[in-house]
């Protein structure tokens, strides 16, 4: 090939228009315990939007079931408009990653390797590697700052350049929709910056961004969108800014709050946090 | 099932000896009923007259007679002492290892026993009492194994792969085995019957050479029983109660190894008696050791003996082997226990 | 094989890149990784020679060179001819087959369980296949061909084991134990219908059930070399998607790959290889161990060497097979035995190990 490498580019097959993910009448269980009913959601395109609640909410569940590990009991999830299970799995990679909770890689398996695998739903057994899976894993390597550790193994790097790696695979994947299991727990400070700053650049690249934590306070300093769950229903939604109040704090852990304003960002902060003499037990319902 | 040992284990010492009581008599029952029942032409109203009879001086059936007392009482014994020693030595095993999967047939101790009796063949030794104490030596070989195993970094709090050691284990000495018997004829034809692991064909004199070393078991086990009730609650905490752990476990592995080792040479390796015995024990009477133990005593044989009359009777005139049968009882209860949600441990 | 020149610039040394242009349309393009070619043919090389060995190698008093090639192509005396061509080269041939097929299982079965220990042998194919083929010896009822009853049996203890740990998966350790119990049953089944037929025919089985050459019926022999090589092809195409599902099933899922079907269709082959090479030679089942880890070692890190298993399956059998011939001659040791002794050690290695993965 005498011309030079041409730029990644989305995939032809992928429609222009902004992605549009959104849950119609969702019902998730697993086995017989039911954990999400009856859903409707709508997920902004090309913003980062964050999925926060306490533990055992429904929000990784809700995330299996947008990624479809979980199949639906009920309802559809859409993406662009026609039901994620009525596409190929393959096709349906080439619009949709997914970054699980702490995924391992196998021992010895280099950066670059692993950013690789993200090109899997672009290839074939008999197109195994072509022009644009070069230069989409070394864009993904740019982006993500990993170039001069490209073939380093990944179980020999820090935590957030684990987590920037596996982050590249699903950059790698050119989708324009990307989902986030807990992409920062067990990460220090420093490698949760690291990987916030990330995805809120992603997001201003254009793509849509979903992910589930734990940590209100960086929901509402890097999210676009916070959805707030309790016991598996959607109990607020919004800008963060105009969505998180105290009653919700208190609704969603059981705290008391002071809300502020953080003078650097302008995003709502959480302080003097203390748990609630009188949690009302049917504040749920 | 669960009910009934949900009001079975409701324990109070007292239910202890009612369930002891209970189990004993049931022993009992079976024991008559190996008596009375063969693979053979003797049936069980002939056999019965016979009993009967056997205090006079002379029977007029006297081939039922030779029956019982030449062939169904020894087997009855072997099959009473056999049981207890393996019963009692599953029970002590998943103590020590803190592991309720545990057995000795699965762990390897008695491969390790059948291989040094297969090979003292092999080199010409011949009398029983010798055999015992080789088979002893060769339980002994595969405790230690077992224990190293387990000492290892991560395999003692991992009851499952302990397992799969001592099945590997099992296998390599199985195929050594196999191995010595090809090469040597004489030896095939010495241990062909004894290592399918059977009650058949043994003789009274065959159990005196074990009863020196089962008392001396015997004994320790009722050393034991306390500090190793003890040890289930930690290793710190039995250290804070006086105990010395290290030299509780050699023990304990010296009196498994007595007993694995004795039935081994008795009746061959017999697997999942040590699995299953235990294991109805502590669903039958609670976790804690001594007591596991006591009941043990009936269950053994209880379960040795019933295996043993099923294997008569299943495919008559011939017989079943005895580790077949335990093999067809005891798998499912270990494919059971693993399936759990979780693993029960001790 | 085409120059780097014409590959992408996202040339590897370590790979070579088959390509096939297709004028305005993006060219075909297949990897293949140097390491693991190398690794082929040199197994393809051990092979050869061990079959050459094997061939020369026997009771009868042994061949030259020539007269042994002679005897191959039919030109020799009629007494060599008969030797090599009745009597070694099905042996040889039967070796090939089933070590092929019992290692590409093996290594099969190990990547869907992301478990080195985890062959059919021990989660009880080996066991369920061998107490139905003597079943249908025996005579037990059922008038089945013995390939199609060890099949049967291969996928009724294939069902058991992964059927009784549906739930907890087969991850861990623990439905390897509950493969073992499956496995006991039905080793206790074979020696229960063994004890009911006569010492003759039990004493004909004995090799059988411990895994020997010495039987191989030809229809076995046909219908394995007929599944293998569709298995091989089937291995190949699976190899991608197997070594992405290496990662983690959500990874894979997220990646495009039908990560259920991929694992049925795996193990599926995985349960037909044994069953058929398990009424060909017995349970041989360290060989599904032994062979895969073989080719691990030779090959690349982080492939699923699925030709390379097959291959190192074949020279593991053929050379265990020309050591049990030797080793204590005139005594045949019977192959399983030999693999046996071989395996059981590695095994107990990986196992207890703590630095050693269990990944494969």
């Amino acid at each position: 090939m005498t011309h030079d490498a041409p730029a990644c580019e989305r995939d032809a097959t992928q429609p222009d228009i902004a992605p549009d993910m959104t849950t119609q009448g969702l019902s998730l269980a697993y086995g017989s315990v039911a954990v999400i009913e009856d859903l409707d959601l709508q997920l902004p395109a090309g913003q980062v939007t964050a999925i926060v609640g306490p533990n055992g909410c429904g929000k990784s569940t809700l995330l299996a079931g947008l990624s479809r590990l979980l199949k639906p009991r009920g309802g559809t999830v859409l993406l662009n408009g026609t039901d994620i299970r009525h596409q190929p799995t393959r096709q349906l990679a080439k619009r949709l990653a997914l970054l699980p909770q702490q995924p391992h890689a196998p021992e010895a398996l280099t950066v670059a390797e692993l950013v690789r695998f993200g090109r899997h739903p672009h290839q074939s057994w008999l197109r195994q590697w072509s022009a644009d899976d070069k230069a989409c894993v070394d864009e993904a390597l740019e982006l993500t700052g990993l170039t001069t550790l490209a073939e380093r193994p990944v179980d020999a790097l820090s935590g957030g350049q684990r987590q920037r790696t596996w982050i590249a695979m699903a950059i790698a994947q050119q989708t324009a929709t990307l989902l986030l299991d807990e992409p920062t727990s067990a990460l220090d400070l420093g490698h949760q910056v690291e990987v916030y700053e990330l995805i809120q650049s992603l997001a201003a690249s254009g793509k849509t961004i979903v992910m589930v934590i734990h940590d209100l306070v960086s929901a509402c300093r890097y999210a676009d969108h916070l959805i707030a769950m309790y016991q598996g229903h959607v109990i607020a939604e919004g800008l963060p800014s105009q969505t998180v109040t105290p009653e919700l704090v208190k609704r969603l852990y059981g705290v008391d709050c002071t809300l502020m304003t953080d003078p650097a960002t302008g995003a709502p902060l959480l302080t003097n946090v203390r748990r609630t003499r009188d949690v009302l037990d049917g504040s749920a319902t | 099932m669960r009910v009934l040992t949900h009001y079975l284990s409701f324990g109070k010492p007292r239910s202890l000896i009612g369930l002891w009581l209970g189990l004993s008599g049931l022993l009992i029952a079976i024991a008559l009923l190996s008596l009375l029942y063969g693979a053979g032409d003797v049936g069980p109203s002939r056999a019965w007259q016979a009993l009967q009879d056997l205090g006079a001086a002379a029977s007029y059936d006297s081939e039922a007679r030779f029956v019982i007392a030449e062939l169904r009482a020894p087997r009855l014994w072997i099959g009473l002492v056999v049981g207890v020693a393996l019963g009692v030595a599953g029970a002590l095993l998943q103590a020590v290892t803190r592991n309720p999967l545990a057995e000795p047939g699965l762990l390897g101790v008695s491969a390790g026993a059948a291989f040094a009796v297969t090979l003292a063949i092999l080199w010409g030794a011949d009398t029983a009492t010798l055999r015992v104490s080789v088979a002893q030596l060769g339980a002994l070989g595969g405790c230690l194994c077992v224990l190293a195993a387990a000492r290892l970094q991560g395999i003692g709090n991992d009851p499952v792969r302990l397992i799969l050691a001592g099945a590997i284990l099992s296998g390599l000495l199985h195929s050594l085995s196999s191995l010595i018997l090809l090469y040597d004829q004489h030896t095939a034809d010495e241990i062909r019957f004894w290592v399918v692991g059977s009650l058949a064909g043994r003789q009274l004199d065959d159990l005196v050479p074990l009863f020196p070393s089962l008392g001396v078991a015997a004994l320790l086990t009722i050393l034991l029983a306390r500090p190793l009730a003890a040890l289930a609650l930690g290793e710190h905490v039995a250290i804070g109660l006086g105990h010395h752990p290290r030299v509780v476990r050699l023990l304990v592995i010296v009196v498994v190894a007595l007993l694995v080792g004795g039935a081994t040479a008795a009746a061959g390796p017999i697997a999942f008696v040590g699995l299953v015995v235990p294991f109805a024990a502590r669903a039958l009477a609670g976790p804690d050791i001594r007591r596991t133990l006591w009941l043990c005593l009936p269950l053994g044989p209880i379960v040795v003996v019933s295996a043993d009359i099923v294997s008569r009777l299943v495919v008559p005139p011939s017989e079943l082997p005895l580790g077949v049968l335990t093999a067809l009882i005891g798998a499912p209860v270990l494919i059971g226990v693993v399936r759990g949600r979780r693993l029960p441990t001790l | 094989m085409t120059s780097p020149v014409d590959a992408p610039n996202a040339v590897r040394q370590d790979k070579y890149y088959l390509a096939l242009p297709l004028g305005q349309r993006p060219p075909l393009r297949v990897i293949v990784d140097k390491r693991n070619l190398l690794a082929n043919l040199l197994l393809l090389g051990l092979l050869i020679l061990l079959a050459g060995v094997s061939l020369n190698t026997g009771s009868a008093a042994s061949l030259s060179l020539p007269a042994t090639l002679r005897a191959l192509f039919g030109a020799g005396s009629p007494l060599d001819t008969f030797v090599i061509q009745e009597l070694r080269l099905p042996r040889i041939v039967a070796g090939v087959v089933t070590g092929g097929a019992f290692a590409l299982a093996g290594c099969l079965m190990q990547t869907v369980a992301r478990n080195r220990l985890a062959t059919p042998g021990i989660v009880g194919l080996d066991n369920g296949a061998t107490a139905f083929a003597v079943a249908s010896v025996v005579g037990a009822g059922i008038s089945l061909a013995p390939p199609a009853m060890a099949l049967t049996g291969a996928a009724v203890a294939a069902a058991l084991t992964f059927g009784l740990t549906g739930r907890i998966g087969v991850r861990g350790y623990r439905f390897l134990v509950a493969g073992i119990g499956v496995g006991a049953v039905f080793g206790a089944l074979t020696q229960l219908m063994l004890t009911r037929v006569s010492i003759d025919a039990a004493n004909a089985a004995y090799p059988w059930t411990v895994g020997s050459l010495n039987a191989r019926p030809d229809h076995a022999v046909l219908s394995l070399s007929l599944a293998l090589l569709p298995a091989l092809l089937a291995g190949i195409w699976l190899t991608r998607s197997l070594t992405v599902l290496r990662l983690s099933d959500a990874v894979a899922i997220s990646l495009g790959i039908a990560a259920g079907r991929c694992r049925m269709v795996a193990l599926s082959v995985a349960v037909i290889l044994t069953g058929l090479a398990v009424a060909v030679a017995g349970p041989v089942g360290m060989v599904a161990l032994i062979g895969p880890e073989f080719a691990r070692q030779l090959s690349a890190k982080n492939t699923v060497p699925v030709v390379g298993a097959t291959l190192a399956g074949a020279v593991v059998m053929v050379a265990a097979d020309l050591l049990g011939r030797v080793i204590l001659a005139p005594i045949e040791v019977p192959v399983g035995i030999v693999t046996a002794l071989i395996g059981s050690p590695l095994l107990l290695w990986i196992l207890l190990n703590p630095n050693a993965r269990t990944a494969p």
